[in-house]
């Protein structure tokens, strides 16, 4: 049986598609077989993000409406065996998704991998709760704003009340949070929410916190999730947040201001 | 003016009526079906659709994707007024109440309900001696958008309860966390309720209908442990040591 892990906010502009395909590249780097599914049906990014636009024949909506079979919508990752993506429809809406059929793709999808990965849109309607309906964890990306924080909480309240496990008063829906676009120097001046605030409010387990990099652009505009990237700050504390998932304990990373170096002052070192 | 006069000349009394009701039995969830089929009904008999009442029936569906609101505000398009839901989870109840509507139960077991709605409603002494039991203790973090009342008694919350969310009691409400959100108290009108918090930020709060916002509170108050309540007609808040 595959773990279903559901990427959701909110708020959009996050980061949610950024990550969903950080962190399941991250799991199949670690060997773990996985796919990512882009929920966001009529604004298809994952696709991008993974860098297989081109390749997209099939997608999710065919397969729930039984025009295609789910081998011929996956794409197999060019860069790793273990991980396949299953686009999303950019021609139709969110109301071309039903319930009955996204539980029969998760069922069939659960025989063969071990992370099933869904990528949620943003908002709280309906494709929102599809996304995370069928899911075992929820990882809630926030950025430290207030606006994004609330939104979360108000994804939260979902969780415990609109997901199958809520529905059938089984073990919640573990919620996990990562916090993107973390700059400890915005921070420290005050410009933005600081970690203690954030888990303080939203009062879930922290599983990763991803600085504001330039590496993350740079990943998406080429089309290689940023783990990949295992010299850029974000890639490394993407791996440090799949190793987490995974269960293994990693100190926190990149939340603290950094003290610039005399040279690096003088010449203006920037972060990668 | 005094409370005296306020007890000898009462505002209203309470009655008990049976008026005609339309019932909406829904058989899809789907608000573009329902929105289609009500534009049908309405150019048939247009009279029919000048604000008229509906009880919306969703016993026979599956709802776990009713999107209430939103049906609701197909049905006021088409001038018809949802006052009420019957049947459904709890969450559909809850998100009835939330809206303003009233929940009735599932027809089946209405018929011990209807029998209680025709006894005369209690006096007002009889209230306050009730007000005390019931009440309902929530343990968690009360998220923005969710909303927890306890229609009879006090309301404990072992928790924060965060922006965005609303708690409702007919008696006191005690927040053993922060209050970042709306606190309403005394909702039925008792006026000796009072709202704990062991750290002040709401949005709102209220007692008997009497209400402050976050700005009206001195902000010396603010992220301390205070006691609310109802001093004069006036909402007072005093730090709790």
């Amino acid at each position: 049986m595959a773990r279903i892990i559901v990427v959701t906010s909110g708020k959009g502009g996050v980061g949610k598609t950024t990550s969903a395909a950080a962190i399941a590249t991250g799991l199949a780097l670690r060997g773990n077989k996985t796919v990512v599914i882009d929920f966001d049906v009529g604004l298809r990014n994952l696709d991008l993000i993974m860098g297989c636009e081109r390749r997209v024949v099939y997608d999710l909506v065919n397969v729930i409406q039984g025009e295609a079979g789910l081998n011929q919508a996956m794409i197999r990752d060019k860069r790793s065996d273990n991980l396949y993506i299953l686009p999303a429809s950019q021609t139709r809406d969110k109301d071309a998704l039903t319930l009955e059929g996204v539980e029969q793709v998760l069922e069939k999808l659960s025989e063969d991998f071990d992370y099933i990965v869904c990528d949620s849109p943003a908002g709280i309607e309906r494709g929102a709760q599809l996304a995370m309906y069928f899911a075992d964890e929820a990882i809630v990306v926030t950025n430290p704003e207030v606006s994004s924080v609330r939104d979360s909480d108000r994804i939260l309240g979902l969780l415990a009340s609109k997901t199958r496990r809520a529905e059938q008063a089984q073990d919640p829906v573990i919620e996990r949070l990562l916090i993107t676009r973390y700059d400890p120097n915005r921070v420290d001046s005050g410009d933005m929410l600081n970690l203690e605030d954030i888990q303080e409010i939203l009062a879930i387990k922290l599983i990763g916190l991803i600085p504001e990099s330039e590496a993350v652009l740079r990943a998406s505009n080429s089309g290689v999730p940023v783990t990949h990237d295992q010299d850029s700050d974000a890639g490394q504390a993407y791996s440090d947040t799949v190793a987490r998932l995974l269960g293994d304990e990693k100190p926190l990373r990149f939340h603290q201001l950094q003290k610039k170096s005399f040279l690096s002052r003088i010449f203006g070192g920037g972060r990668r | 003016m005094s409370l005296k006069v306020d007890q000898t000349a009462t505002a209203f009394t309470f009655k008990g009526g049976m008026l005609p009701m339309t019932v909406m039995e829904l058989a899809s969830s789907d608000p573009e079906r329902i929105s289609a089929q009500l534009a049908g009904k309405l150019s048939q008999s247009p009279a029919f659709f000048q604000h008229t009442p509906v009880v919306l029936s969703v016993e026979k569906l599956d709802d776990t994707s009713l999107a209430l609101e939103r049906l609701c505000a197909v049905c006021r398009s088409h001038k018809l007024l949802p006052v009420a839901v019957r049947g459904g989870s709890e969450g559909i109840k809850q998100s009835a109440w939330a809206l303003g509507l009233g929940w009735f139960p599932p027809q089946e077991s209405r018929e011990s309900r209807t029998l209680a709605s025709v006894t005369p409603p209690p006096s007002p002494s009889s209230v306050a001696q009730d007000v005390g039991h019931g009440g309902r203790i929530f343990r968690g973090t009360v998220r923005s958008g969710q909303q927890i009342s306890a229609a009879e008694g006090d309301l404990v919350v072992v928790g924060a309860v965060n922006a965005g969310a609303e708690v409702l009691a007919a008696g006191s409400i005690h927040v053993y966390g922060p209050l970042r959100g709306r606190a309403l108290a005394g909702i039925h009108g008792d006026r000796d309720c009072g709202i704990f918090c062991h750290e002040l930020h709401a949005e709102l709060l209220s007692v008997a209908g009497n209400y402050k916002r976050l700005e009206d509170i001195d902000p010396s108050l603010l992220d301390t442990t205070v006691q609310v309540r109802l001093r004069d007609d006036q909402l007072s808040i005093e730090a709790l040591v």
